[in-house]
C-alpha cells in the first residue's frame, strides 16, 4: 500500500465521517460543518478520479457559496435551542433508518452488478474539452441552467420583498 | 496499475450510495428545515460523485458526466438560494422553523 492509497483511504473516511456527522449531530452548526467536511472529501475524490477542474469547482461552489449561504441562514434565523433534544425519539430514528435502508438495499444490487471494465489510465478530459462539450452538444442544458439561475435570483428577491411588505 | 485501491470503481459507488443513505435518513430524521436542506445537499453531492465515477470508469472517452456534474452544482446553488429564502420567510411569519409544526403555508 503506497502513499496514494493511504491518502485515498483517509479521504474516503473523512467523506463518510462528515456525512454521518451532518445527519447525526444534534446542533445545526455541527451539521453544517459536517457538510463542509463531506464536500472537501468529495473534492479529494474528484482529484483521484482525475478531474481536478471539477474538484476546484466543488470547493469554489459548494464550500465557497452554498455553505456560506447556509451559514448566513443559520446566523439570521433565531435561537434554535428552544426545544432541546426533544426530537430524538426512538420511533423517529427507527423510521428514518428504515426508509434509508430500503433505498440502500434497492441500489446495492445495482452497484454490485456494475462490473468494472479494464481501467484506462489515460483519462484526460481537459477544461478545453469540457468547454467545447458545454457549448456544442450540451448547449440546451447549459442555457437552461442559466435561465434557472436567473429565475432563482428573481425568486429570492421577490421573497425578500414579500417578507418586507408583510411587516 | 489497475489493482490500485483508487482505481476500484466500487469504492466510489459505495461512497455515493452512503451519501444517498445519509441524505434520505437526514431528510426524515431532521427536525428543522435547514437540517433537511443540508441532507438534500448530501444527496446532490452523492449524485455528482456517482456521475463522475461512472464517467471515469465506464465511458472514459467523453466528458458528459463531468459536464452534468457542473450542471448539478448550478442546480444545487439555485435550490439552496430559493429554499433559504422560503425558510427565512417562514421564520419571519411563525418565529420557528420546526418542520413538524408547519401545518399550512398560506395564511
Amino acid at each position: 500500500m503506497n502513499v496514494g492509497e493511504i491518502i485515498f483511504l483517509i479521504t474516503v473516511v473523512v467523506t463518510l465521517g462528515g456525512a454521518a456527522m451532518a445527519v447525526l449531530s444534534g446542533s445545526i452548526v455541527y451539521a453544517m460543518m459536517g457538510l463542509v467536511t463531506t464536500m472537501f472529501g468529495i473534492a479529494g475524490l474528484y482529484i483521484y478520479l482525475e478531474s481536478p477542474f471539477l474538484s476546484m469547482m466543488q470547493i469554489l461552489i459548494y464550500v465557497g457559496a452554498v455553505s456560506v449561504l447556509i451559514a448566513f441562514a443559520v446566523m439570521l434565523i433565531g435561537p434554535l435551542y428552544r426545544k432541546p433534544k426533544e426530537w430524538t425519539t426512538i420511533g423517529k430514528f427507527a423510521a428514518a433508518l428504515g426508509v434509508a435502508l430500503v433505498s440502500l438495499f434497492m441500489f446495492v444490487r445495482f452497484v454490485m452488478e456494475t462490473f468494472p471494465r479494464a481501467v484506462t489510465p489515460s483519462f484526460k478530459i481537459t477544461t478545453k474539452e469540457i468547454g467545447r462539450l458545454l457549448l456544442n452538444d450540451l448547449v440546451l442544458p447549459f442555457e437552461l441552467i442559466s435561465l434557472l439561475l436567473v429565475v432563482a435570483i428573481l425568486g429570492a428577491i421577490m421573497l425578500a420583498l414579500f417578507s418586507r411588505g408583510n411587516k | 496499475m489497475s489493482d490500485l485501491l483508487y482505481n476500484n470503481q466500487h469504492i466510489y459507488l459505495f461512497v455515493a450510495l452512503f451519501l444517498l443513505f445519509c441524505g434520505i435518513a437526514g431528510v426524515v430524521y431532521r427536525r428543522t428545515l435547514i437540517g433537511m436542506l443540508v441532507s438534500m445537499e448530501l444527496i446532490m453531492n452523492g449524485a455528482g460523485l456517482n456521475l463522475v465515477a461512472l464517467n471515469r470508469f465506464v465511458s472514459p472517452e467523453n466528458g458528459y458526466g463531468i459536464a452534468f456534474t457542473l450542471i448539478i452544482m448550478g442546480i444545487a446553488a439555485a435550490e439552496a438560494a430559493i429554499a433559504l429564502g422560503i425558510i427565512m420567510l417562514i421564520f419571519k411569519k411563525y418565529k420557528h422553523i420546526e418542520s413538524g409544526e408547519l401545518k399550512e403555508m398560506k395564511d
